[in-house]
C-alpha cells in the first residue's frame, strides 16, 4: 500500500507545495511504506437496536451518530486498523534527525492509516457481497464515546493480534490506530457524515477560511 | 517431580491448550476479566485443567495470564489474592499427574519508549505475580505471548530474582519473522538464554503453519530447549472460528521436532483434543539433534549484531577531553548525548561505546539514563563503559537486548567484581590485556594476561565468543616499539585464541602532526592482523573508507557492492545555487531556506567577529520572523518552517560550542517549562513547539509526556518560571491541562500559561483560566515574546 500524498500534505497544513518540498514529501513517505504497511483486524457482528444503544459483540454503541448511522442496519463491522510499533520508532529516529521531516512523517502516517481503514472496508464489503455499508465512523467523534475504546479493543482481541493497548486515558497506543465501526445493511446506505457539514473542525479550518475545501467529501 | 527433572526424563514434554479462547466458549464476554473466573467458577477452571492432563498435557498453565494490578485495578481484587486462588486450584486439579505452571501475560501496557509504563514499574508488577504464585507453590513460571523484549525482561528478572522456579519464556512472532515491536528471532533468542531462562520458544499470534521459520531460527541461537505453543491458525472474522482443525494441527506442530523442538502445546482455539492430537502425532518421534550457531553478538531487538568481520564501535560518548560533553553531563542535557549517538550511528557504526562517568555526575544514575535515552531512538547495540561496578550493573539492568561491557583486565579482583555481572545479564565483554602491574611491555605479557581473562572468564561460564580482547594501543609518539608489540599481541591472540578483538585506534596518532594519516594506517595493520572491533570516530571518513576497502580485501563485501555503493554518489553535489545567480547566501538566506550545514559553515566564520547575542538578534531572529510570517499567510508548509529552525539550531550549536571553550555562559533569552500534560503521549506538537522556541533562543525546560501536574508545578517553583506551556492531543487528557492550570493559579506566585494542541479552542482555553491560546508553534513564539521579552 502507498501513502496518499495529496492526504498527507492537506495534514500540512495550506501552504503551496514547490517541487523542493514535494521531493522530500515523496521520500518521508516511501521511508514509511518501507518500515510499516497498515495492518486491520475486523469482526462482523449483530446488531441489537435498545434504549440504551445499539449492541455489537458485546459492545455498547450509544448516542445518536450509532442509532442513526444502524438505523437500518442488523450488523455491524467493527475495524481496527494500525501502523503498529514500526511507525513509532522511525518517528522517534527522524525526530532526532530533522524535526521538519518528522512533521512531513506524521502527516503521512495520518494519511496512511486512513489507507489501511479504506483497504479493509473493500476487504470487508467483499466478504459480504449483496450487502451495502454506511460510512465509517469511530469513537471520539460525534457522540459515539472515546470511554468504549477498552472494550472496542477487547473485542478485536487487539493486543494479541495487532499490540494494541489502551492507556488510562483512552489513547491507543501505538498512536496510528484507528477504531471504526461500519453498519452493514440489506438496503443502500447514503452518504451521511462526510462533508464539512459533519466536520469538527469547520469552524478553525484554514482551507475554509481562504475559500476552499480540503477535498474530503 | 520437578520441572527440570521431567525434562530430563522425557525426550518431549507436553503442555495444555488454549485457556482465554475456552472461556469465551463457556461464556466469557470481550472486557469481562477471566481471572476473576478463578475465585467465581473454580470448578469451571478445573476442569479445564483436568481435560487437559486426560489429553496427554504434562504441564498446566494457571488461569493468570492477565492478573497484573494494572489490569485488575477495576475489580477490586488483589494480584496476590487472584494469583494464589489460581495456583491453588490447579494444584487441586491436577495432583501429582501433571505440573503447575505460574501463567505471566503482558501487562497490557506498553513499556517506554513506546508506552508510558517504566521499565521498573514493570518489574515491580512482575514481582507481585511471580512471588504470590511461588508462594502459593506453583512448579514454574511461564512468562507468554511476550511481543517486547524490554518487558519480557523485566518479567524474566523478576522471577529469577525473586523465586527459584524454573521460568519458560514464549513470545508472539508474526509470520514475518519480527514481533509487533520488531524484535528478531535471534535477538530475542541469544538475549533471553543470556538472561538465564530455562527454555524458550514461540506461542500465540499464527498456526503451525506459519511458525516453521521462526522455530528453525530460535533452535539454530541457542542450546536451551524449544517451546511450540502455536494458535489453530487465524480466526476468521465473519464468523470468529479458527481455522484448523485438531488433527492436522496436531501433525503440523509435532512435525517441528524435526527441528530440534522438544517442548509442545496449543495456544488460542485450541482443545484437549488438539493436545491429544500433539500426543499421537509425536509418537516414534526422536528430538533431532540441533547444531548451535556459535557466533559472538550483541543486540537490540531490531537489531541482531553477529560480528563475522570488522564492526566498528563508535567512540564519541566519552567526555574525556570534550568541554561540551562534559557540560551535557552536568547539565543533563540527554539531547545532546543522543544527537552524538545519531551522528555516529549514521556515519555507520555498529556499536556504541557509552561512557557517562566524570567528576560531579552520579555514574550509577547516570549511565542508566543514557542507555534508556540512547535506545529511546538509536537501533544500534550498546557497549557500556565504565570502571564502576554499580554504575554497570545499573545500564545492563535496563539495557534492552545483549549488550557489552568495557571493561574488565588482568587484576583479579576486577574481574571477580565485573564477571558475576556479566554472566547474569548475559552480556559481552572487553578484557583488556593489563593488571595491577600495569601494561606488559611484551606483546607475549599481554597475551598471558589475556589467557588469564579467558580461564577466569570461563570459571564464571562465560562463553569464548563473549569475551573480547583489547591488545591496548600506546602512543607511538612516545614508545615508538610499541606499536609492533601491540600488532604482534592482536595477531597471537586472534589466531591462538581464537578470540574477536577490540582496540581503541586512535591515540596511535597522539601529539603527531596529520593524525589521520597515522590513525588510519595502524587500523589498517591491525585490521590485517585480526582486529575486527575497532573503537573510533565513525564521522571520520578516512577510517570508514579503511573499514569499506578492508571489507572488499577480506572478502566479506560480497561483489564489493557495500563499497561501490558508498563511493557511487562521490563527489556529492555541494555548492548551493542561488537563484538569480550573483547572490551572495547570507546567514539570513541559510536559516531561511532550512541550509543547515550553510547556516552553521557561515556562523562559524561570523562569530569570529560577532558577539554571540549579536548573531542571534540581528541575523537569527529576523529570518526566523520572515519564515513564520510566511507561514502565517499559507505559503510554507510547516516542515518548511521548521527546517529554518533546524538551520537556526545549527548556528545555536556553534555559539554554545563556542561558549562552552572559552567557559562563558550559554545565551538564553529566557526561560519556560513546555509539557504534554498528563495521560496524554502524543508529543509531537510539544516537540515541534520546542524546537521552534529553542531557535529563538529561548531554554526550554521540556518535561515531556504524561506529566503529572504536581511535577509541572514543582518544576515552576524550582525554577522560579514565568511561563508555562502545556500541550493536550486528546479531549479525554483536557482534565489533566484544566487540573495542572488550576494548582499551577493556586501558587503564591503563578506562572503565565500557554496551551494548545489539536482540541484545545479560544474558548476552552479561557475556560481553564488559561492565559494563552497558541494555535501553532508560531503563535507560541509570539506569546514566548510578549511575555518573556
Amino acid at each position: 500500500m502507498q501513502v496518499d500524498l495529496a492526504e498527507a500534505l492537506r495534514y500540512l497544513g495550506a501552504g503551496q507545495a514547490d517541487e523542493e518540498f514535494l521531493k522530500t514529501v515523496r521520500r518521508v513517505a516511501s521511508e514509511l511504506e518501507q518500515a510499516a504497511q497498515p495492518k486491520w483486524r475486523y469482526r462482523v457482528a449483530k446488531v441489537e437496536h435498545t434504549e440504551r444503544g445499539e449492541l455489537a459483540a458485546g459492545l455498547c454503541l450509544t448516542g445518536n451518530m450509532a442509532k442513526t448511522m444502524l438505523a437500518e442496519c442488523n450488523q455491524a463491522a467493527l475495524l481496527i486498523c494500525t501502523l503498529g510499533a514500526p511507525f513509532e520508532t522511525l518517528l522517534r529516529r527522524k525526530q532526532a534527525r530533522s524535526m521538519a521531516e518528522a512533521a512531513i512523517l506524521d502527516a503521512c502516517g495520518n494519511a496512511f492509516v486512513e489507507v489501511g481503514c479504506d483497504e479493509a472496508e473493500k476487504e470487508i464489503a467483499a466478504r459480504l457481497p449483496g450487502m451495502y455499508l454506511t460510512d465509517r465512523f469511530s469513537p471520539g467523534y460525534g457522540d459515539l464515546p472515546l470511554s468504549i475504546q477498552p472494550e472496542f479493543c477487547a473485542a478485536l482481541d487487539a493486543q494479541r493480534q495487532l499490540g494494541i493497548t489502551v492507556t488510562e486515558s483512552l489513547l491507543m497506543v501505538p498512536t496510528k490506530t484507528v477504531t471504526a465501526v461500519i453498519g452493514v445493511s440489506d438496503k443502500p446506505q447514503m452518504a451521511r457524515i462526510r462533508g464539512c457539514d459533519f466536520c469538527q473542525r469547520r469552524e478553525n479550518c484554514t482551507f475554509r477560511k481562504g475559500g476552499r475545501t480540503c477535498g474530503v467529501s | 517431580m520437578e520441572f527440570r527433572e521431567l525434562l530430563k526424563q522425557n525426550p518431549f514434554l507436553i503442555l495444555d491448550g488454549g485457556m482465554g479462547t475456552t472461556l469465551q466458549k463457556n461464556g466469557l464476554k470481550p472486557g469481562d476479566v477471566p481471572e476473576l473466573l478463578n475465585l467465581e467458577r473454580p470448578e469451571l477452571i478445573a476442569s479445564i485443567h483436568q481435560a487437559y492432563v486426560e489429553a496427554g498435557a504434562q504441564v498446566v498453565y494457571t488461569n493468570t495470564f492477565g492478573a497484573n494490578t494494572l489490569k485488575l485495578k477495576r475489580t477490586g481484587k488483589t494480584t496476590a489474592e487472584i494469583v494464589s486462588a489460581a495456583v491453588q486450584l490447579a494444584k487441586a486439579a491436577v495432583g501429582d499427574r501433571a505440573l503447575v505452571a505460574l501463567d505471566i501475560g503482558p501487562l497490557g501496557e506498553l513499556l517506554e519508549p513506546m508506552g508510558q509504563l517504566t521499565f521498573e514499574r514493570a518489574y515491580d508488577l512482575f514481582t507481585e505475580i511471580a512471588e504470590a504464585g511461588a508462594s502459593a507453590g506453583a512448579d514454574l513460571a511461564v512468562i507468554e505471548t511476550m511481543t517486547d523484549l524490554y518487558e519480557t525482561k523485566a518479567a524474566l528478572l523478576a522471577v529469577k530474582e525473586k523465586t527459584s522456579l524454573p521460568v519458560l519464556v514464549t513470545m508472539s512472532f508474526e509470520a514475518s519473522g519480527r514481533t509487533f515491536t520488531g524484535c528478531t528471532a535471534e535477538s530475542m533468542a541469544r538475549t533471553l538464554e543470556g538472561l538465564g531462562a530455562d527454555a524458550i520458544g514461540v506461542n500465540c499470534s499464527v498456526g503451525p503453519d506459519q511458525m516453521g521459520d521462526i522455530l528453525k531460527t530460535i533452535c539454530r541461537c541457542t542450546r536451551l530447549p524449544v517451546i511450540a505453543k502455536p494458535n489453530a491458525g487465524m480466526p476468521d472474522p465473519v464468523d470468529g472460528s479458527y481455522s484448523m482443525g485438531p488433527e492436522e494441527f496436531g501433525k503440523l506442530t509435532a512435525e517441528f521436532a524435526d527441528l530440534g523442538v522438544t517442548i509442545f502445546g496449543g495456544c488460542c482455539g485450541t482443545t484437549p483434543a488438539f493436545v491429544r492430537e500433539i500426543v499421537k502425532s509425536l509418537k516414534g518421534k526422536q528430538p533431532a539433534e540441533r547444531e548451535y550457531d556459535r557466533v559472538s553478538f550483541v543486540c537490540t531487538p531490531v537489531t541482531p549484531l553477529r560480528i563475522e568481520g570488522v564492526r566498528v564501535i563508535g567512540e564519541r560518548i566519552n567526555p574525556t577531553g570534550k568541554k561540551r560533553f562534559q557540560q551535557a553531563l552536568l547539565e543533563n542535557d540527554l539531547d545532546y548525548i543522543l544527537e552524538l549517538g545519531v551522528q555516529q550511528e549514521d556515519a555507520g557504526a555498529s556499536i556504541l561505546d557509552v561512557n557517562a562517568g566524570y567528576p560531579g555526575v552520579d555514574e550509577v544514575e547516570m549511565l542508566p539514563k543514557v542507555v534508556k535515552k540512547l535506545q529511546s531512538t538509536l537501533s544500534i547495540p550498546l557497549q557500556l563503559d565504565s570502571s564502576n561496578p554499580a554504575a554497570l550493573e545499573a545500564g545492563l539492568r535496563v539495557y534492552n537486548g545483549k549488550p557489552a561491557v568495557n571493561s574488565v583486565n588482568g587484576n583479579a579482583e576486577v574481574m571477580a567484581r565485573i564477571l558475576p555481572l556479566i554472566r547474569k545479564y548475559g552480556a559481552a565483554v572487553v578484557g583488556l590485556t593489563l593488571d595491577s602491574s600495569g601494561i606488559p611491555q611484551t606483546a607475549e605479557g599481554r597475551v598471558e594476561i589475556a589467557k588469564r581473562i579467558l580461564d577466569t572468564a570461563r570459571g564464571y561460564g562465560v562463553a569464548d565468543e563473549d569475551l573480547w580482547i583489547d591488545c591496548l594501543t600506546l602512543t607511538v609518539s612516545a614508545q615508538q616499539e610499541q606499536a609492533a608489540e601491540t600488532l604482534k599481541a592482536v595477531r597471537t591472540v586472534h589466531e591462538e585464541l581464537g578470540l574477536q578483538i577490540v582496540l581503541g585506534v586512535s591515540n596511535i596518532s597522539f601529539g603527531l602532526p596529520n593524525r589521520g594519516l597515522i590513525t588510519q594506517n595502524f587500523l589498517i595493520q591491525a585490521m590485517h592482523c585480526g582486529l575486527t572491533l575497532p573503537i573510533i570516530n565513525p564521522n571520520q571518513t578516512e577510517m570508514m573508507d579503511a573499514v569499506a576497502a578492508f571489507r572488499v580485501l577480506s572478502g566479506e563485501d560480497v561483489g564489493s557492492n557495500a563499497f561501490i555503493e558508498r563511493f557511487a554518489d562521490v563527489p556529492k553535489q555541494k555548492a548551493v545555487p542561488v537563484p538569480g545567480g550573483k547572490e551572495e547566501l547570507t546567514l539570513e538566506l541559510a536559516v531561511m531556506r532550512g541550509l543547515q550545514g550553510d547556516a552553521g559553515r557561515i556562523a562559524k566564520e561570523l562569530i569570529q567577529t560577532e558577539e554571540p547575542l549579536a548573531l542571534v538578534e540581528n541575523y537569527l531572529i529576523p529570518a526566523l520572523d520572515k519564515v513564520g510570517d510566511d507561514y502565517e499567510k499559507g505559503v510554507l508548509f510547516l516542515p518548511q518552517l521548521l527546517s529554518a529552525a533546524q538551520a537556526a539550531q545549527s548556528v545555536f550549536e556553534v555559539i554554545r560550542t563556542a561558549l562552552a571553550e572559552s567557559g562563558a555562559e550559554p545565551v538564553k533569552r529566557g526561560r519556560l517549562a513546555i509539557a504534554t500534560v498528563q495521560g496524554d503521549i502524543h508529543d509531537i506538537g510539544k516537540n515541534i513547539v520546542r524546537t521552534v522556541l529553542e531557535n529563538y533562543g529561548y531554554e526550554v525546560i521540556d518535561l515531556g509526556r504524561d506529566v503529572p501536574p504536581e511535577v509541572v508545578v514543582q518544576t515552576v517553583e524550582e525554577e522560579e518560571l514565568r511561563l508555562v506551556g502545556l500541550s493536550a492531543l486528546m479531549t479525554t487528557t483536557l482534565p489533566a491541562m484544566e487540573e495542572t492550570i488550576r494548582l499551577l493559579k493556586k501558587l503564591p506566585n503563578p506562572p503565565m500559561v500557554m496551551v494548545g494542541g489539536a482540541v484545545v479552542t479560544p474558548e476552552y482555553a479561557e475556560h481553564m483560566r488559561a492565559d494563552f491560546y497558541a494555535k501553532d508553534a508560531k503563535e507560541s513564539a509570539e506569546i514566548v515574546k510578549k511575555v518573556l521579552g
